[in-house]
């Protein structure tokens, strides 16, 4: 019988995830004040960070307002889908 | 029919003749569109596959639509009361700073439901003159909305 003795080996690796960003979308409906209301009051953002993510929204048709984890980035949408402003969350690139 | 800020820190709407109720009561109509699918919905179908759209259809959509149902049916029974308080002849209807924000939502619900049936676009370039009439009415009661809501932004909810 051979003397072995067998050890077990654990491996620790660390991976940052991967962030998702919050979008808002262009839309002809939703007044400029409004969507400026909005975003200071979900992400609690003053008026002039506001204003100009809401500026990005209406000029290029889209902003990224807020990236992080997933699970947040899903309430964040909730909240401003609840304020009928059209969103979505994607992966950072 | 006349708007003004109140002391309160609200809006008073006053409604010059009776006929100006069924303007009122439009913005509960128009808010529906049997002819597309609801806004919970049309919000939900933002969302990608790889977001976990399916989850997002099967939790957040109902919870959405369950939402923009109560605000329409707060509204609605606001302008329902002022109404009967009235006896059905012109007279006022009040929205404090605590009802504000159903009232912009179920405003806007009937303005998107508008655009998603009409698809006017921006506005700045329409003449309603040279629209049919079913559009012209329904672009006018669009601008009227959007007349409410700027004031509620600029009086009541900032």
């Amino acid at each position: 019988m051979a003397d072995t003795v067998t050890l077990p080996e654990t491996r620790e690796s660390t991976a940052l995830d991967v962030p998702w960003n919050v979008i808002v979308h262009d839309d002809p409906v939703n007044l400029m004040g409004y969507v400026t209301w909005v975003i200071m009051k979900i992400f609690g953002y003053d008026e002039t960070q506001a204003s100009v993510l809401m500026m990005q929204v209406h000029q290029q048709g889209r902003s990224i307002v807020w990236s992080g984890e997933r699970e947040k980035a899903e309430f964040y949408v909730q909240q401003l889908q609840a304020h009928q402003l059209k969103s979505s969350l994607e992966k950072a690139e | 029919m006349k708007a003004m800020p109140t002391l309160e820190g609200g809006l008073r709407l006053d409604t010059e003749d009776p006929s100006d109720w069924e303007l009122l009561r439009a913005i509960i109509a128009d808010a529906h569109t049997p002819a597309t699918d609801d806004l919970a919905k049309r919000l939900g179908d933002l969302i990608q596959e790889d977001a976990g759209a399916a989850d997002w259809e099967e939790y957040i959509v109902p919870d959405l639509r369950e939402e923009f149902q109560d605000e329409l049916a707060e509204v609605g029974a606001a302008i329902e009361s002022a109404i009967v308080e009235s006896d059905g002849k012109a007279g006022p209807i009040w929205i404090t700073p605590e009802n504000a924000y159903p009232w912009y939502s179920a405003l806007n619900q009937a303005r998107l439901a508008l655009e998603e049936q009409f698809q006017f676009g921006p506005t700045e370039d329409i003449d309603p003159g040279k629209l049919s009439p079913v559009r012209a009415a329904a672009f006018l009661r669009s601008k009227f909305y959007c007349a409410i809501q700027s004031l509620l932004l600029e009086y009541v909810m900032k």
